[in-house]
């Protein structure tokens, strides 16, 4: 029912802003406001305006999320589809809008963040006037409808909208009635994970201050880490949650996912082992994980030689267990980051100036315990 | 090339205007195929990345959100075989317990190896690609070949979006440069994994290569996307170690050294490989996906050995009929089914056992729908175009069933226009050339459901786009896809006609 109070507040706004009938002395300016919004969308896709008005229709592009160049062109009635066809034998030199006199006003191409504002006066005919971003492939579903000198139709069967916006947010957006502040993009109806997430939970995503390969582990109780596979590492972990994939699958995937918590351990040495002599290492191999005793990940890879499997738990009171398997031939080297944000404790081993140096048979077993400083590394 | 743009406007608003009407006949006229929507579970949201057959005949789809799911068509129940994943493209059956699937940063083989139903093993089969964190470098595939060799094909990166500050493998400023780009390790590429586990790079010069598939003398097909360097969409009969034509991919080609987009346009033309079938833009489809082909046996309908290929932005489903011409595949493609019912976003297929087409239907931020639907032939036959063929002076149409003779041999039942596009740096690209090409003789061959048509030209780097709409079968069926695009990349010498139009059935 949200809807119906902005639809009766927009109707209201713009009675008010265009004094209609015989005591009309002087028109105002009518000021809209139309935003690209990611999933390719305008946040407005409607709206009524009385004839021979003249608008200033702000167009902003704040598809954030998927960086994509959208423009905003206002077409004669019932010429959307034939325009956006038309369209796509245009070059972006002419901003995909194509040379037809069925096109009344547009604006150029916009990137991320772009504003334009289109000044014209609407036109004298009654009608519905479509809007539409002509940028190839966008004008299949982003597009909207100005209804011009007649009442708008009840929006659930509106053809004029994407049937996926003739819901309630469909006229969600900014503009009169909202003070012509422009709102953010309406909030994701994307799930946190994946269905039938169950806990410990592996989802490999987007995270930030990761890689690209980044795998986000949660336990219950909302105790986290990330795992990079690209570099086969903890990269960091956090408590008071776990990860939020809804704007990551929101629009085209760019973003990256939300970390919900607070990061008390942040890697700071990279890959932590160094085999035999090594200074630094060679080649690291990620090959893969096991989900062992209730789904808890087992990670395995390689790294010269040395064949390591490592389980990554939460530790009763805060902080990290983690358990290590490695087959290798020769000694090891574990290097930690007390500026990591959590102290390092070993099963075994000798600790030598933050290195934990084990004997090949030592390193067959081995735990290290991380237990986080007061107030983090944050 | 703003300046050959505004040479060019003329033509550019002449082609605009001539592509507006789509001659993608409406669905539904049909009573020979039905489309069938698979209901999926509350609360999964269905943007389908791949779907396949197990041994025991569930169905197995994977979803944008990470869901590995199996579905009972017998008992019409869906349960989860692993979540997590990052974004998967593409699944491959190896046994009833396990699987390959294409994720963004890896194939995975997914094993459940205490029968509970559950994958329990992620091994990462291979890796050995970059990733810059930009949201266009998905990973599309896998297909599997009778040597257990798998093919992937790597997506290139969007000016759209960024390269993240940490990226994974080696970071080519080179291939950076472009509207697509391959700033990391074999983006534009298909890889091969050979089954002892070695990563290949097999092939380059692809943009948005959504979807393979392997004939069954393990020829691999490959469709891409129109945009920069692709004036159409394009099925590729891939080449191993073959260019396809989007350069910026040629930064991770060690025989080549300089800037990809540096090299001058005629010496790419000369380098690439061509694509055996080019899809008119728009007119008849926007982003190819899958293509697959018919091995049913006829339980599917009469298109035994053809290849069907989806499509995200129209609905409509594509069928591309091949032959070999001066030892290279060329063909047609025509839209098999389209409009309501079918639903947008087709983007992966699979044939179940009972010979029915399964599409995994997405959006994925872009034009498309969600989804699985199955596509089932009623048992009626359709009155529709089998094979069309080149010949020296026209082509061969041979009709799944007989036609009506009177129209059949009428010569202005069938309007040929031809027109070529043009790979540039530029997104997309109008028609060239077009022009109207005259039907000389229409000859019905003496089976009453094959036509011979002579042409006045035939021209060599074409599209010819024939329109049939007044022809009619025997008993006065209208045909259900009355329009076809056929690429010509070769001409077919004389004297080398192709065999006599039959139908076997």
């Amino acid at each position: 029912m949200k809807h119906c109070s902005t639809l009766v507040s927009l109707i209201g706004f713009l009675a008010a802003a265009v004094p209609l009938g015989a005591q009309a002395t002087r028109v105002d300016t009518v000021e809209v406001f139309v935003q690209a919004i990611p999933g390719l969308k305008f946040d407005r896709v409607r709206f009524a305006i009385a004839a021979s008005t003249p608008l200033r229709l702000v167009f902003r592009n704040v598809d954030e999320q998927a960086d994509m160049d959208h423009n905003l062109v206002i077409t004669r009635p019932g010429a959307r589809e034939k325009i956006v066809q038309a369209a796509l034998a245009t070059t972006e030199a002419e901003n995909f809008v194509p040379k037809l006199p069925d096109v009344l006003f547009f604006t150029p191409l916009l990137g991320q963040g772009g504003e334009f504002v289109l000044r014209f006066t609407s036109p004298a005919a009654a009608g519905a006037y479509p809007y539409v971003c002509t940028f190839p492939g966008h004008g299949f579903v982003m597009y909207g409808v100005m209804y011009v000198g007649m009442a708008m139709p009840p929006i659930a069967g509106d053809q004029g909208i994407p049937p996926t916006q003739r819901g309630g947010a469909a006229e969600g957006g900014g503009g009169p009635g909202r003070g012509g502040r422009p709102l953010r993009p309406p909030p994701p109806t994307m799930p946190a994970v994946s269905y039938a997430t169950t806990y410990p939970a592996v989802v490999r995503t987007f995270l930030p201050e990761s890689g690209p390969a980044s795998i986000a582990v949660g336990f219950q109780g909302g105790h986290s880490y990330n795992f990079d596979a690209g570099g086969a590492y903890l990269r960091y972990a956090w408590t008071g949650g776990f990860v939020d994939n809804s704007r990551h699958w929101q629009g085209n995937g760019n973003a990256y996912a939300d970390i919900l918590g607070t990061i008390y351990y942040r890697n700071q040495v990279g890959f932590p082992f160094r085999v035999g002599s090594r200074e630094s290492t060679e080649r690291v191999e990620y090959l893969g994980y096991r989900l062992i005793e209730d789904g808890h990940p087992e990670f395995q890879y390689r790294v010269d030689g040395a064949e390591i499997r490592e389980r990554i738990r939460p530790r009763a009171g805060g902080g990290l267990i983690r358990t290590f398997h490695i087959e290798s031939s020769e000694p090891l080297r574990f290097l930690t980051d007390p500026g990591g944000g959590a102290g390092f404790h070993a099963s075994t081993g000798r600790t030598n100036g933050g290195v934990l140096e084990l004997t090949a048979s030592q390193a067959r077993s081995f735990t290290v315990t991380m237990i986080p400083r007061t107030g983090g590394n944050r | 090339m703003k300046r050959s743009t505004l040479i060019l406007l003329p033509v550019l608003l002449l082609t605009a205007l001539e592509s507006v009407h789509p001659q993608v006949a409406p669905a539904g006229r049909s009573s020979s195929y039905r489309v069938e929507n698979i209901p999926t579970p509350e609360g999964l949201v269905p943007e389908a990345g791949g779907v396949a057959f197990l041994p025991d005949g569930r169905l197995v789809a994977v979803f944008h959100h990470g869901e590995v799911m199996f579905y009972d068509p017998r008992s019409k129940t869906w349960s989860v075989f692993a979540t997590g994943l990052h974004d998967p493209l593409g699944v491959v059956a190896i046994s009833d317990r396990e699987l390959i699937v294409a994720q963004r940063p890896e194939i995975t083989r997914l094993r459940d190896t205490d029968g509970n139903g559950r994958a329990d093993s992620f091994e990462t089969i291979s890796d050995d690609f970059g990733m810059s964190g930009n949201y266009s470098e998905f990973t599309h595939g896998p297909v599997m070949d009778a040597e257990g060799s798998l093919y992937f094909s790597l997506n290139t990166a969007s000016n759209n979006g960024p390269v993240r500050p940490i990226i994974r493998g080696a970071y080519s400023p080179a291939g950076r440069i472009g509207r697509m780009f391959s700033a990391v390790s074999y983006r534009g590429w298909i890889m091969k994994v050979t089954k002892d586990g070695r990563t290949i790079p097999w092939a380059s010069g692809f943009r948005s290569p959504n979807g393979l598939t392997l004939d069954r003398d393990g020829n691999l097909f490959v469709t891409d996307n129109q945009g920069d360097w692709l004036g159409a969409g394009k099925l590729f009969h891939v080449r191993p170690q073959g260019f396809h034509g989007h350069p910026p991919s040629l930064a991770w080609d060690s025989t080549i050294h300089t800037i990809p987009l540096a090299i001058p346009v005629a010496v790419l033309e000369r380098m690439k490989v061509k694509a055996a079938v080019q899809i008119p833009y728009s007119i008849l489809a926007n982003s190819p996906s899958q293509p697959l082909i018919d091995y049913t046996g006829g339980k599917f309908g009469p298109f035994d050995g053809q290849m069907f290929v989806g499509e995200m932005n129209q609905k409509v489903l594509m069928r591309v009929m091949l032959e070999e011409v001066n030892h290279q595949l060329q063909g047609a493609v025509v839209p098999f089914i389209s409009g309501d019912p079918l639903r947008m976003g087709g983007n992966r297929l699979s044939f179940a056992p009972d010979g029915s087409l399964w599409v995994g239907h997405t959006d994925h931020g872009w034009a498309g729908d969600k989804g699985i639907t199955r596509i089932v032939w009623t048992g009626e036959m359709p009155m529709d175009l089998h094979t069309m063929r080149l010949t020296s002076d026209g082509f061969d149409l041979t009709f799944t069933r007989p036609v009506d003779l009177r129209v059949a041999a009428d010569p202005s039942t069938y309007t040929f226009s031809r027109y070529h596009y043009k790979d540039s740096i530029d997104y997309g690209s109008p028609q060239h050339g077009k022009a109207r090409v005259e039907v000389l003789e229409a000859r019905v061959s003496p089976g009453g459901n094959g036509v011979i048509l002579k042409l006045a030209e035939l021209r060599e780097g074409y599209i010819y786009q024939l329109n049939m709409k007044g022809l009619l079968g025997a008993d006065g069926t209208p045909l259900a896809n009355t329009v076809a695009y056929y690429t010509i990349n070769q001409l077919r010498q004389p004297g080398l006609a192709p065999p006599v139009a039959t139908l076997e059935r």
